[in-house]
């Protein structure tokens, strides 16, 4: 239980606040707050579950990518907000930084190592919410026509 | 009809559309369907990050063109929304273009904002809130307050002091980033200075700009969507700068 609280439902909680905290930043009103946190703690939720990996961050930035664009079908809304604050916790800052301070201090094997882990988790990221938006893409006209189609 | 008119409403849609922070398709196709709605065959329009081209021909035959610049600017989801609405008001329901000129220029004065105070509190909290996803405490929480809100001042507040060129600007709040995560921890109010770092920076990260920049690709803005992944490439590179700055400085005390 402890594990639990502190190890998923914390982490989850912070991520939603402060994703609310950067809907104040990019001007997001209303319904559309309570969204962003939504996805920015289920994306965590995902990451953490998935065990923080590159291949983690791709699972969160799918599971990120689908939630917002279901939310904007349904608020027929621009995605692009819900999207770019759920994604913020993911973004690899401390890779940015790691990677800095690595290569001050001369350490070239962990320099080229935290860098390489940057890219890979960017790269992650965009083409994560970039394949479940292209696929949502394509298949939203067959599920539209479905639960048009039933009485 | 008066086309002169309808062109300069058309580009002014779309220089608001793209500077609250919408992507290039949506730009373009906004701009077009307006244009077809009101009865034009094949207008043409081009969109590049900071430019917006559009050309139509009268019924007449006559080409006209206006080209506008758009400069640095930065998100704005809610105007976002409401352009989008707008657009797609006109679409259905061609008004009349003085009902169309004043809606358009009483947009972005209907669209509210958060005042300055509640924009700070954003950039202070959610520093504050990331620090325990990096596996800091509340005294780091506590550290990454005070930097989010010092570098969300010099964002909001420093504009003129530090200019608008978006490179140093980030390099500059990145080194006062670190620099003050140093002292506070120096000073004995946090626990680790890299947490602290990295939660403060965090405000500062281009994941506007690699969102963006996805995004373009995917809908097939292949110039765009260069700019953007360029720009992040250089967010980041400004960052790594402006930090190494920061603790270079702080290692002389």
């Amino acid at each position: 239980m402890e594990t639990i609280w502190s190890g998923y439902i914390l982490p989850c909680l912070c991520s939603f606040l402060a994703c609310v905290g950067f809907t104040l930043v990019f001007n997001i009103h209303g319904v559309g707050k309570l969204i962003c946190g939504v996805g920015g703690a289920l994306g965590w939720l995902v990451y953490l579950l998935a065990g923080s990996t590159i291949f983690a961050a791709f699972l969160a930035s799918a599971v990120i990518g689908l939630f917002s664009e279901i939310m904007a079908r349904l608020r027929r809304c621009p995605v692009t907000g819900y999207l770019l604050v759920a994604l913020l916790p993911l973004v690899p800052g401390g890779g940015i930084y790691f990677a800095m301070s690595y290569c001050v201090a001369g350490d070239i094997q962990r320099f080229l190592d935290t860098l390489l882990h940057t890219f890979g988790m960017a790269s992650a990221l965009a083409v994560g919410a970039m394949l479940t938006a292209s696929l949502f893409r394509a298949a939203y006209p067959y599920l539209r026509r479905k639960t048009k189609g039933r009485p | 009809m008066d086309h002169d008119r309808l062109l300069n409403i058309a580009v002014d849609l779309g220089c608001l559309l793209m500077s609250s922070g919408a992507e290039i398709y949506r730009v373009e196709e906004s701009v077009r369907r307006l244009l077809q709605a009101y009865g034009l065959g094949s207008p043409e329009v081009f969109a590049i990050p900071n430019c917006v081209i559009v050309s139509i021909t009268t019924p007449e035959g006559h080409p006209i063109t206006r080209m506008r610049r758009i400069g640095g600017h930065g998100t704005d989801i809610e105007l976002l929304e409401r352009c989008n609405a707008l657009c797609r008001r006109f679409c259905a329901d061609p008004p009349s273009l003085d009902e169309a000129r004043e809606q358009l220029d009483a947009l972005p004065l209907q669209t509210p904002k958060h005042p300055l105070w509640q924009v700070l509190l954003g950039y202070g909290a959610a520093p504050a809130l990331f620090s325990p996803l990096f596996g800091g405490g509340i005294s780091d929480a506590i550290c990454a307050l005070a930097g989010g809100l010092v570098v969300g001042a010099f964002l909001l507040y420093g504009r003129r002091l530090i200019g608008s060129n978006g490179f140093f600007r980030t390099a500059v709040c990145s080194a006062v980033a670190s620099l003050l995560s140093l002292l506070l921890v120096r000073l004995g109010f946090g626990q680790s200075v890299d947490t602290v770092t990295i939660s403060v920076l965090m405000v500062l990260v281009p994941g506007v700009a690699l969102t963006n920049a996805m995004r373009e690709i995917m809908a097939g803005d292949i110039i765009s969507g260069l700019c953007r992944a360029a720009e992040s490439i250089l967010t980041a590179s400004a960052i790594a700068i402006g930090s190494a700055v920061g603790l270079a400085i702080g290692g002389i005390f």
